[in-house]
């Protein structure tokens, strides 16, 4: 038994926090690209930015700009900063539900990179600080994971930092293999970069060696059964957690569980064939589709639902 | 152990320091523990101290202002206040008098008024206060707990002697500050701590929760209880949130609840479920806008119907606040008198009321050594410092009182008692006062401890942390206090082994 908001608040805490990461791992991937000034460099920089829809513009044409932008600007919607105190906020309003361990790795956390030394330390030595902030995020997933009970509330938050993390890795694929930017990505520091913004260089070289090839990594991401940033990994996690979650209940048409469920089974019996037979643009666009459907679902689902259907009998 | 010179002693009573100059029997052992410290040490434990208080975020908010909210911890002092077991003694049974007796005179206004009509307190004194709630007239309440938890204000004037203050008896906050206060005193002098024999205050959160469970006991069986809180934005959400995490119950806003043929119900993941106990932090006015504040959104329609009904409970109950009104405080000796025939084991402080015309022109000629207060207003607005007030200050507020004279009364200035605090790096006198908490449902329990306040402008007499004031653990001795064991007396022979 949980209350509806509060299980809404330790959803989007997840959601943030999984936000924060990628974008912090973006911006590292970003500046140390960048610093080769060669053209595969400048080509992930590009990603990067074009995989969270951030057009280059022509202010902030210089990478280092951009990633402090991305990481410190308070104004702009989607920055690390925001992202943590979105996070940090939600878990303030749930504080009675968070293990007093967890709270205090993310409230330091936010108070670090919000506090008066953040900019400093950012210009000081920017993957110093961005390796932190990554660091801590570990941390309170860890200390979340050690401490908090593995029911309702722990699985509402993982859900959340599941679908954040499926629709993420979703968008920089896209943006990376389907074509869109115009050209094939074919050299090798480049598909090294892409590796690293999914955090996913060691346990992909562990598989295929290093022999870097786009429709290796797509299948990587899209569907190795064990590394917990491709996609199939998280939707198989949505589907266990709802799975718990819908004890009980009747499953109707639009369940979020049914939702999941499918999405799961498509990544499950699909293979990179299919994939480059179609383009890899439609499989994309459907998990990003169907991510935000599931999400939909859930808010309908466990909080917003009408208060008449729901009487205890 | 003597008075150090750079720690002057004013009019007022000191906590550590007998006017002689000896440190008090009570204090001993604190005292040789901070001389040994000395000062970077005790600064570093200060600095130990408010950081850990950020980190676990017990903070009040300040929104507003242009920049992003800003967080700020309540002042937090380092030395502890120490009260020895006697003084706690005649504390206790002081405070459990006045709120049997105060729970009475509110099951006897919303029931038979015999009171009023005994004219021990004036009828329109009570029905006419804007804290009076006819809603509740006639309505039945468990135990006669109208007030489950209270939170009163003691002082301590110049001959030693404690008075009450004032009675919260609406939604009483700080007991969250006397924990982490508690917490925070363990780890700076755990060995001072372990010796002095300090009773604790740990168990407050059960105790809240089997209160508020009383308060349903007879006709369900398990009570679900839950915390209501106005929401993050307040400033006491963090106690909201500490309470409810500590007892194990859900904490709960407006929006999450909902009554459907006057039964209370929460929305959660699985459905709605019954709500029994309602221990809320949320004022009368805004708890249900069908009764109340029809502009109120932080409560729950059709609550207070629910709770007519007899099937919840709101603790504590709405319209409590019409016997801690600062008008009705100065008949509550007359009050404790009428219910139980005792004379009050805690006086009050001298009151005039400026409502009476031979007590208004008293007050308007003694302005300069009087304070006044509104009687509505509380958090330390509202009020004027006779000695401490300029001319100008001292004219505007005559004319306030002349022209509504019901709404104020005054009562000597009192030089609260101090305390040694570490200000800047240096132990100095503040003045400080005393707020106890104590529970009330099948039987009234006074927890040991209490939250001292503390004013941190020197010479300062005003505590409330909206003005600047901060807190500091307060410790209740199992005994009146030693001489630290290990400490060899004046010859440097250890007493023991002489024997």
């Amino acid at each position: 038994m949980m209350l509806a908001r509060v299980a809404d608040s330790l959803y989007w805490v997840g959601r943030y926090v999984e936000r924060a990461e990628h974008l912090s791992r973006l911006s590292a991937v970003m500046l140390n690209a960048t610093l080769d000034r060669t053209e595969a460099g400048a080509q992930a920089a590009q990603l990067a930015r074009a995989s969270i829809g951030d057009p280059e513009s022509a202010s902030l044409a210089d990478p280092f700009d951009a990633a402090r932008a991305l990481v410190l600007d308070r104004e702009r919607g989607g920055s690390v900063v925001l992202s943590l105190s979105g996070a940090r906020e939600n878990a303030r309003q749930v504080r009675d539900q968070i293990t007093t361990e967890s709270w205090e790795r993310l409230n330091l956390l936010y108070l670090r990179a919000t506090g008066g030394r953040a900019e400093r330390d950012f210009d000081a030595d920017a993957p110093d600080f961005l390796q932190g902030i990554i660091a801590d995020l570990h941390l309170f997933k860890g200390a979340a994971d050690a401490t908090m009970s593995h029911g309702e509330g722990w699985r509402f938050m993982l859900i959340g930092v599941h679908l954040e993390r499926a629709q993420l890795i979703a968008r920089l694929m896209r943006v990376c293999f389907s074509g869109a930017q115009g050209r094939v990505i074919d050299d090798h520091l480049a598909l090294v970069s892409i590796l690293r913004m999914a955090c996913a260089l060691e346990p992909y070289l562990r598989v295929y060696t290093a022999d870097l090839h786009p429709r290796y990594i797509l299948e990587f991401l899209l569907f190795d059964e064990e590394f917990p940033r491709s996609i199939r990994y998280s939707t198989a996690r949505i589907e266990e957690h709802l799975t718990q979650l819908s004890k009980g209940r009747e499953i109707g048409r639009g369940d979020p569980l049914r939702l999941a469920g499918r999405l799961n089974a498509r990544l499950t019996y699909t293979d990179v064939e299919d994939v480059e037979a179609t383009g890899a643009s439609a499989i994309l666009n459907s998990v990003e589709a169907e991510c935000s459907a599931i999400h939909q679902a859930m808010y309908e689902t466990f909080v917003a639902y009408p208060l008449e259907t729901r009487l205890p009998a | 152990m003597q008075r150090p010179d750079d720690y002057p002693l004013g009019p007022a009573y000191d906590e550590m320091f007998a006017a002689s100059g000896d440190t008090r029997a009570h204090y001993q052992l604190l005292h040789t523990r901070i001389q040994t410290l000395g000062a970077l040490e005790l600064a570093d434990r200060q600095q130990t101290l408010e950081r850990s208080f950020l980190l676990q975020g017990i903070t009040f908010t300040v929104y507003g202002g242009g920049e992003a909210a800003a967080e700020r911890i309540i002042p937090t002092d380092l030395f502890p206040r120490i009260l020895p077991a006697t003084e706690w003694a005649k504390i206790e049974k002081g405070l459990t008098q006045r709120l049997k007796a105060l729970n009475l005179f509110l099951a006897d206004i919303y029931g038979e008024q015999k009171i009023i009509a005994d004219h021990i307190v004036p009828r329109d004194l009570i029905l006419g206060a804007p804290s009076y709630r006819r809603q509740m007239q006639h309505l039945y309440v468990p135990h006669n707990a109208y007030v489950n938890v209270c939170g009163s204000d003691l002082i301590r004037g110049e001959d030693g002697e404690f008075f009450v203050l004032e009675d919260n008896l609406r939604v009483p906050s700080g007991v969250s500050y006397m924990l982490a206060n508690r917490e925070a005193a363990r780890r700076t002098f755990p060995g001072t701590f372990r010796q002095a024999g300090v009773k604790p205050v740990e168990r407050y959160p059960d105790l809240l929760l089997a209160t508020l469970k009383s308060m349903a006991g007879d006709w369900r069986p398990n009570p679900q209880v839950v915390v209501l809180t106005p929401g993050v934005y307040n400033s006491a959400y963090y106690e909201h949130a500490y309470l409810a995490r500590l007892m194990g119950v859900p904490l709960v806003e407006g929006r999450d609840l909902a009554v459907h043929d006057d039964l209370v119900y929460m929305r959660t993941t699985s459905g709605l479920r019954r709500v029994d106990v309602i221990y809320r932090r949320v004022d009368d006015d805004f708890i249900d806008p069908l009764s109340f504040r029809r502009d109120s959104s932080l409560g729950v329609a059709g609550v207070f119907n629910a709770y007519r009904s007899g099937n919840v409970v709101i603790c504590n109950a709405p319209g409590t606040g019409v016997a801690d009104d600062k008008a009705v405080y100065a008949f509550v000796p007359s009050i404790i008198k009428y219910y139980l025939d005792e004379d009050a084991i805690l006086p009050n402080v001298k009151t005039f009321l400026c409502r009476d015309p031979v007590e208004l022109s008293h007050v308007l000629a003694n302005l300069d050594t009087l304070v006044v207060k509104a009687v509505g207003a509380s958090g330390g607005y509202g009020m004027l410092v006779g000695p401490h007030a300029s001319r100008a200050e001292r004219a505007d507020f005559a004319e306030a009182l002349k022209a509504d004279p019901e709404n104020y009364i005054a009562q000597p200035t009192i030089q609260l008692s101090t305390a040694p605090c570490l200000v800047d790096g240096r132990i100095e006198p503040r003045h400080v006062d005393l707020r106890p908490f104590i529970l009330s449902g099948e039987k009234v329990v006074v927890t040991p401890g209490a939250l001292t306040r503390v004013a941190l402008k020197r010479g300062s007499l005003v505590v409330n942390s909206s003005q600047g004031g901060g807190s500091k653990d307060t410790w209740v001795l199992s005994d009146d206090g030693r001489a630290p064991p290990d400490l060899p007396d004046a010859d440097g022979v250890d007493a023991e082994s002489a024997l």
